[in-house]
């Protein structure tokens, strides 16, 4: 297909997690997306930037009102081989937290760096 | 006495920034849902100016993993307490 360059089948897939659980969907659907790709075949990057990070908060539970999580389906990230993980250095420190206490492994990028995350992979998925 | 009640992160929204130019001297604020972030000890210091007025929802703290990272100075209250604070007060007012 001719469009397929554009349509990135041909690199890596980026999903930038701007939102933390519970509270809005978004985050959740970030995730879906990510393992929908990654089902397909695509090589997924996950960023949790900004609030996101929360997202990796450990010890997370259901809802007040049975409300499922979203770290469940973080845990779920292996399976699909989604093992590139990335936290936003800055808002570890805004929310006060560190990369070694967070639920998964993740590797930390400064800001400087969000830039060239952005340009090198084919397509950027933001939630 | 008024309750306040806000929903959304003071990490990511400037809203409570209105909330507080909104409270009186003896009002109370209350952070639910994304709104608990703000107890958190790295940012609890966004509301420095409410000195014991300052409440926050337990269950939503404990849902997103937050409660072992809230600061001492504020309340936590389950949905009893929302029901306490809101008898108490005059009325309510959101900020979302």
């Amino acid at each position: 297909m001719a469009n397929d360059k554009a349509l990135g089948v041909d690199g890596d897939l980026l999903v930038i997690l701007r939102h933390g659980p519970h509270g809005t969907s978004w985050l959740r659907e970030g995730l879906d997306a990510a393992l929908v790709a990654a089902a397909f075949g695509r090589r997924v990057t996950l960023l949790f930037m900004g609030e996101g990070v929360t997202a990796l908060v450990p010890g997370q539970k259901s809802g007040p009102l049975g409300q499922k999580g979203t770290s469940p389906t973080l845990e779920m990230l292996e399976m699909y081989d989604i093992d590139t993980l990335l936290v936003e250095t800055e808002a570890l420190a805004l929310f006060g937290l560190r990369a070694d206490g967070l639920m998964l492994s993740a590797r930390e990028v400064e800001a400087a760096e969000l830039a060239e995350l952005a340009s090198t992979h084919s397509l950027v998925l933001t939630f | 006495m008024l309750l306040h009640i806000l929903n959304r992160s003071p990490a990511t929204s400037e809203v409570y920034r209105q909330a507080l130019a909104a409270m009186g001297p003896d009002d109370r604020l209350l952070l639910i849902e994304d709104g608990v972030q703000g107890a958190l000890g790295a940012l609890v210091d966004r509301f420095a100016a409410l000195e014991g007025r300052l409440y926050a929802q337990e269950e939503d703290l404990v849902a997103r993993g937050l409660e072992p990272l809230c600061d001492p100075s504020v309340a936590l209250i389950d949905v009893e307490g929302f029901l306490t604070l809101t008898e108490e007060a005059q009325k309510t007012v959101s900020w979302f």
